[in-house]
């Protein structure tokens, strides 16, 4: 298989330093003060040019927010978070509505370049035999430019960000912004419907095919800047979109905060594909720094015969708190959650799924590896449920972990609620080590312990690769072993 | 003894029809072959005759010793005498097979208005029934099919049917998986069986059964109805030229 | 932000004062004793009972579920029960209170009224932590019980039965067994209902196994549909110990069992076979948790539970791995056959995982009745009742194969086969 001998090479290759994607851009940025208030609230929807209702939703959040505990019940532990000092809002000086890529700061579109994002369509179709993806990228809080624009605008596809939504299409986002996760969901999830700053929007069409895939790059630049983006993804009936999402970060002492909202809609026989590869800065050695990922994502089986399907590669972070979650609204409809999550130094993930089992016939399917070394903490949270009139509901879960050395945690907690004598749930977990004896086999065939461990890795995953586009699984396939560097010996 | 006058019936999920009109009489005493290729409903028609939920009767009737046994349940079924012979025995875990066997018997009795069988009784008879059909004592302590091969599944199926001693007994592929010796032993079972006042009905594909257990009478059944009926030698018939010509003479 | 107002008394919890208020006077106890009780009476009306905002009681919340709790005097009087185990050593716990404490060979035994009077034993009266409202409500209430001690290499011939009977009111007792080196017992302990009326039990039992002892223990849980029943048993293994726990819950309204292990000698195992019968609108919850501690130590446990009617069932089990205990092996499984649709079960296995040379798996299910099996059996003339009760026995019956008495599993065998037949 290519992508084990690439893995190989890409660890081989590692330095002392693991995470390349740590540079800083130095770019002049548009900042609102410090601090979280009204003001600033205002401040942020004036920038944006929103509609007077748009603002009165993320005023009404802030203040159900300031009645609200931060939840505790996660395995991960970090100090206090100031919420006053932080900047809320920070965008590229140049960065304000660019029509065209010629008008986007070089710097910027050097930035992506150096994190392998070309966002020159020219470039993309000049890639040797490479699908087109289309990519919206955000900087720091806000969408710096979307490509492919006009070609999906041919299919009927809107996939812009979700500023310029606001703008461009109101009445969709007013519909449906919210009404997957409500902004009185939990603590970040209202955090982030007061002062989100960008992130992307899609809508496909009734009976439409997406082209191609869309995908958006996240990136926190600015120092002290919390990253509160909102995705909103609506597919028609019959529709199908296939999404991906990166993120990267700058290397800073200073931890950064990272609060999302993901919210999918699924109408009659649409098809929504949601894959992540997550690699924030996880922060260093000793544990310093890196990105607090405190991430709100859900999609909603509206229709019959629906389908959402969550893939994530989780590699980042120094605390990872993120639930990608499936409402099975709809009669027939199907979830499905696909996870690696790696953990190395300090760092702490507390990650799972929800599957809500409302309509008849509902099926999920939820497939969990994880991997911890160093000395950090990985805990799969997941919850499974069939309401009483859930007739013939099904899940299996498939929960696997893998411990590299023995200063780490790997922890594994389902939560199974069974309503209705027709439900059927399997449930299966299993943590163990790399045994010895598949270790042993590969080094006695000349490999090295550390590619030995990142082949057996490699096929301890496996399962959840091949769920991922295949550009988006050779890259995951190389940051895990990125991940794992230095775990052993 | 049994009558199916113009059957028809379907998968109630689907709503697919597989029996269609269906007509076949079998006499006390007689053993009747029911052959056909696949997917011409002949499980369906064992599933039919033996009461499954999940199959509707949608026309026509089954008469049992003159009465339509269509209302019953699957045991009011088995209390009257019809037995099925699994063509894919279930595996129950934690249900001891002497256990079911004993609850088996004594459950008809009861429905008969018969004594149940005290214990001693009902062991030494199955020890009997078992040896006859080389059947290890330490089959029986295992849970009902439970690790069973193929050849033993198909032997405890022929076991109880030596137990119940019902009147008509409906064997569905009973020598899919046997290899020859086992194919024997359990042919040799049936033949125990036949008698004056019991009726057999053989499903089977191929002829390779009806060469130990020879039927009265043969009908061959396709899509849902039996297209031709006959003795013994169109048994014969069919191994040597297939299915395709009858099915070309039916049509 | 973490401003939390303290909440109102719910009935329950103002009974339970009230309740304390009234025997406070007649607890057994020096007064350090009582100022430790007055301290965790405190503490309840402080905290209140647990809610389901409490992780360790998310599905049983015990704040909402327990509307009242009945006065603290019995209703009737209780007399002790023919044994249900053969030849055995009955130590009968009437209304919370001891009988005679009886001997056999290697076996001591004193009342745990004569050990409260004696003086300083509010040591041993602790709970296992804040959200330990068992061992709070035990500790703070807990007027008698027995405490047994096993000599070494003692082997206790007959099986020990410990017989709590309770007619309404409110009994809170406490077992504690002492199983010294390379001793063997099996103990069967029996919680029962006698009389109309609905009582409050809370039963605490701590085991101690020294090196290579080898202990049995039922917990045979059939009070009546309307008793609440808070159960707690702690077990400490030493280097090379087994137990082997089997609860069987055929009763209750509410019930809650917590069994709370530490497998903290090297070589020690630890298993448990559950079997849950829930019928009615009961409320049973099991709670295990397991700490493996030391090397080469193995646990396992099966768990099955059978719902019916509107019952609600709830499972949760947490095996912990500490960095130390390599080699550890743990297995746990919790199968369900929920049977109604108005039935409801909750299942929380939980692993958590800090050695690396480990094994530990865990498993569950949520299933109905194969269709497939039930139409075999009926094909067989069985009937329709008959079938479900013979797939039913045949989930749980297999667990209690692995009692060694095999006189004692036929009993208890058959106390699953009359539930059964009174329930499906």
């Amino acid at each position: 298989m290519p992508a084990v001998q690439e893995t190989i090479d890409q660890v081989r290759q590692i330095d002392v330093d693991q995470y390349k994607y740590g540079f800083e851009t130095i770019i002049e940025t548009d900042k609102a003060p410090k601090g979280l208030s009204e003001d600033i609230i205002r401040f942020i929807s004036a920038k944006k040019q929103e509609p007077e209702w748009m603002l009165e939703w993320r005023l009404a959040a802030y203040r159900r927010w300031l009645t609200m505990e931060e939840p505790s019940w996660a395995r991960v532990d970090y100090p206090q978070i100031d919420f006053q000092d932080l900047y809320y809002y920070s965008a590229p000086k140049t960065a304000a509505g660019p029509k065209t890529l010629d008008e986007v700061d070089p710097e910027l579109l050097a930035t992506y370049e150096k994190l392998g994002i070309p966002l020159r369509e020219q470039e993309m179709l000049a890639g040797v035999q490479q699908s087109k993806i289309a990519v919206d990228a955000v900087f720091d809080s806000v969408s710096v430019v979307t490509t492919f624009k006009e070609e999906l605008k041919k299919a009927g596809v809107i996939f812009m960000s979700i500023s310029e939504a606001l703008r461009e299409h109101p009445e969709l986002v007013r519909k449906y912004i919210g009404s997957v996760v409500p902004t009185s969901d939990n603590f970040y999830a209202t955090l982030n419907s007061a002062v989100f700053t960008d992130g992307s929007f899609v809508y496909v069409p009734k009976g439409v095919r997406c082209p191609m895939e869309l995908s958006t790059y996240f990136r926190i630049n600015d120092q002290n800047t919390g990253q509160f983006e909102r995705t909103l993804i609506i597919c028609e009936e019959g529709a199908y979109v296939s999404y991906l999402e990166g993120c990267t970060a700058p290397q800073r002492d200073e931890n950064q905060l990272h609060a999302a909202v993901v919210e999918l809609v699924a109408l009659d026989d649409a098809e929504i594909k949601y894959s992540t590869v997550q690699n924030w800065y996880p922060g260093d050695k000793e544990g310093k720094g890196g990105i607090y990922n405190f991430v709100t994502k859900r999609g909603d089986c509206r229709g019959r015969n629906s389908k959402i399907s969550w893939t994530q590669v989780e590699t980042g972070s120094a605390i990872t708190w993120k639930y990608p979650s499936c409402i099975l609204r709809g009669d027939n409809s199907r979830g499905e959650f696909y996870s690696i999550a790696v953990s190395n130094g300090h760092q702490q993930i507390d990650s799972g799924t929800k599957m809500l089992h409302l309509g008849k016939n509902t099926s999920s399917r939820i497939i969990s590896k994880g991997i911890s070394a160093g000395q950090s903490n990985n805990t799969y949270r997941g919850q499974v449920s069939a309401h009483r009139k859930a007739a013939n509901a099904r899940n299996f879960t498939q929960c696997d972990s893998l411990l590299i050395g023995d200063r780490c945690g790997a922890h594994t907690v389902p939560y199974i609620e069974a309503k209705n004598a027709s439900a059927q749930f399997e449930h299966e977990a299993t943590t163990s080590k790399i045994s010895d004896d598949q270790l042993f086999y590969c080094l006695a065939r000349g490999i090295p312990e550390e590619e030995a461990i990142a082949l057996i890795v490699n096929g301890f995953v496996k399962d959840v690769i091949q769920q991922l586009p295949m550009e988006f699984a050779v890259e995951a396939q190389k940051l895990i072993g990125i991940s794992l560097e230095g775990s052993v010996g | 003894m049994l009558e199916i006058k113009n059957l028809h019936a379907r998968i109630a999920e689907s709503g697919t029809e597989i029996i269609r009109g269906l007509n076949l009489k079998v006499a006390a005493g007689e053993v009747a072959a029911i052959m056909g290729p696949n997917g011409s409903g002949k499980s369906t028609l064992s599933y039919v005759l033996a009461g499954r939920d999940g199959y509707e009767v949608t026309e026509g009737d089954i008469l049992y010793n003159g009465e339509s046994i269509l209302d019953l349940e699957p045991s009011e079924r088995a209390a009257k005498g019809i037995f099925l012979a699994f063509q894919y025995p279930v595996e129950i875990p934690g249900v001891a097979t002497m256990q079911f066997l004993k609850v088996a018997i004594n459950e008809q009795r009861k429905a008969r208005g018969e004594e149940e069988l005290k214990t001693p009784d009902f062991i030494r008879l199955v020890r009997e029934r078992a040896a006859e059909l080389k059947i290890e004592p330490e089959m029986l302590k295992r849970a009902l099919n439970v690790g069973f091969s193929g050849g033993e599944k198909k032997r405890a199926e022929i076991l109880q049917m030596k137990l119940l001693e019902p009147n008509l007994c409906v064997l569905d592929e009973t020598d899919s998986g046997l290899d020859i010796d086992a194919l024997k032993i359990v042919a040799d079972g049936v033949n125990a069986l036949r008698a004056p006042d019991r009726a057999i009905i053989v499903i089977t594909h191929y002829q390779r059964l009806l060469e130990h257990i020879v039927p009265d009478t043969v009908h061959v059944l396709y899509q849902g109805q039996v297209i031709k009926s006959g003795d013994k030698s169109l048994a014969s018939e069919l191994e040597a030229h297939g299915y395709a010509d009858i099915i070309e003479a039916a049509a | 932000m973490n401003i939390q107002s303290k909440p109102t008394l719910t009935p329950a919890e103002q009974g339970l004062i009230d309740a304390f208020v009234a025997k406070v006077s007649d607890l057994p106890g020096d007064a350090e004793l009582t100022a430790h009780r007055d301290r965790l009476i405190a503490q309840l009306t402080e905290t209140g009972l647990p809610s389901r905002r409490i992780e360790a009681w998310h599905y049983t919340d015990l704040r909402t579920l327990l509307k009242s709790v009945p006065g603290p005097q019995p209703a009737g009087a209780a007399d002790a029960l023919p044994p249900i185990a053969p030849n055995a050593l009955i130590l009968p716990l009437l209304q919370g209170t001891h009988v005679q404490p009886a001997a056999a060979d290697g076996l001591t035994c004193t009342s745990l009224q004569e050990r409260l009077l004696a003086g300083g034993a509010s040591e041993t009266l602790q709970p296992l932590g804040r959200d330990d409202a068992i061992g709070m409500i035990n500790s703070a209430f807990v007027t008698d019980g027995y405490v047994m001690s096993l000599d070494s290499e003692a082997e206790l011939a007959p099986i020990l039965e410990l017989q709590a009977v309770q007619d309404g009111g409110q009994a809170h007792g406490r077992f504690e067994f002492e199983a010294n080196a390379a001793s063997r017992a099996t103990i069967l302990e029996r919680h029962a209902r006698s009389g109309d009326s609905a009582g409050l039990t809370s039963s605490v039992s701590v085991l101690k196994l020294a090196e290579n002892a080898d202990l049995t223990w039922i917990i045979l849980q059939d009070r009546g549909a309307d008793d609440v029943h808070l159960g707690q048993l702690r077990a400490e293994l030493a280097e090379g110990a087994r137990l082997r726990l089997f609860v069987i819950n055929t009763g209750g309204h509410l019930v809650r069992q917590e069994v709370v292990v530490k497998v903290e000698g090297e070589g020690a195992h630890f298993d448990l076979r559950a079997i849950n019968l829930l019928a009615g609108q009961g409320h049973t919850d099991v709670t295990l948790s397991i700490d493996h501690s030391a090397p080469h130590t193995t646990s396992e446990e099966v768990v099955r539970n059978v719902v019916l009617d509107r019952a609600r069932g709830v499972f949760q089990g947490q095996i912990r791995v500490a960095r130390e205990a390599q080699k550890t092996d743990a297995q746990m499984a919790c199968n369900t056959l929920l049977l109604t649709d108005e039935g409801e079960f909750d299942a929380k296995p939980e692993l958590e995982i800090f050695a690396d040379d480990v094994i530990c798996a865990h498993g569950a299910t949520v299933i109905d009745l194969d269709p497939a099996h039930l139409f075999y059996l009926t094909a067989r003339g069985i009937s329709e009742k008959v079938a479900r009760q013979l797939l039913i026995n045949g989930f749980v019956d297999e667990l209690l194969d692995e009692l060694d008495n095999e006189e004692l599993a036929d009993v208890l065998k058959r106390r699953v086969e009359d539930w059964l037949d009174r329930h499906v």
